[in-house]
């Protein structure tokens, strides 16, 4: 009884070091679908102190991903379509400004749509960042 | 001898009398608890790295769920990271 007394505050902590990461409603709407994988990474780091939740939608196929482009309004077929999205619309289209919004990005040739939840400008900015120094990187 | 001194005197020879049988025993306890707090504090220092350290001081994101199985976490961080690369924002 009393070794179960030490092990018990201990194992409290390891419970809440693995606090279970909050699914973005965007996330729940494809999770059930069939024909599209999603996944949501919580924390992608932008760099040492900035990190944003990215949620990804790839279509398996091609209806699948027509169907994609008619949910969020998509009138490109080729290259890619970025927009700022309505942070609980993403479908609607903001101002740059907005904050908190996604910054959406669809790759056609890919048929993935991957939304950036951008909550301030400290992560506008740091996504910026991100995308020039890697860039910089590849050349 | 008073009466009171002799009992003093007698008290004293029984608790040394116990001390001896009893120390033994004592020193064997204490060696044992502090073997088990040696080994729980080793324990302690060689499991709390990874129990206690963030898997996102190593990874770059805290967590990743997707809705199919097998999927390894990596290639959604590396499709987020390199669509990134194909848009000026």
């Amino acid at each position: 009884m009393k070794r179960l007394l030490y092990i018990l505050p201990l194992l409290v902590v390891i419970a809440c070091s693995h606090e279970q990461a909050e699914e973005t409603s965007l996330y729940r709407q494809y999770a059930s679908r069939a024909d599209i994988t999603v996944a949501q990474i919580n924390g992608f780091h932008l760099n040492d102190s900035v990190k944003v939740d990215v949620v990804i939608l790839k279509a398996d196929d091609s209806m699948a991903w027509q169907g994609l482009k008619e949910d969020f309004d998509i009138k490109d077929s080729e290259g890619v379509t970025s927009w700022m999205g309505d942070i609980d619309h993403p479908k609607k289209h903001v101002k740059r400004n907005v904050r908190p919004a996604w910054r959406a990005m669809a790759v056609h040739d890919e048929k993935i749509i991957a939304f950036y939840r951008v909550k301030d400008s400290i992560q506008h900015q740091a996504l910026i960042n991100y995308q020039l120094d890697k860039t910089e990187n590849e050349k | 001898m008073t009466f009171d001194e002799l009992w003093e005197q007698e008290e004293r020879q029984g608790l040394l009398s116990r001390m001896k049988s009893e120390y033994p025993a004592w020193l064997h306890r204490r060696k044992r608890r502090r073997t088990v707090a040696a080994v729980a504090i080793a324990a302690v220092a060689v499991i709390s790295p990874f129990v206690f350290i963030h898997p996102s001081t190593t990874n770059p994101y805290d967590h990743v769920c997707c809705n199919r199985n097998g999927i390894p976490e990596k290639h959604w961080v590396d499709v987020a990271s390199n669509i990134l690369t194909t848009q000026t924002l």
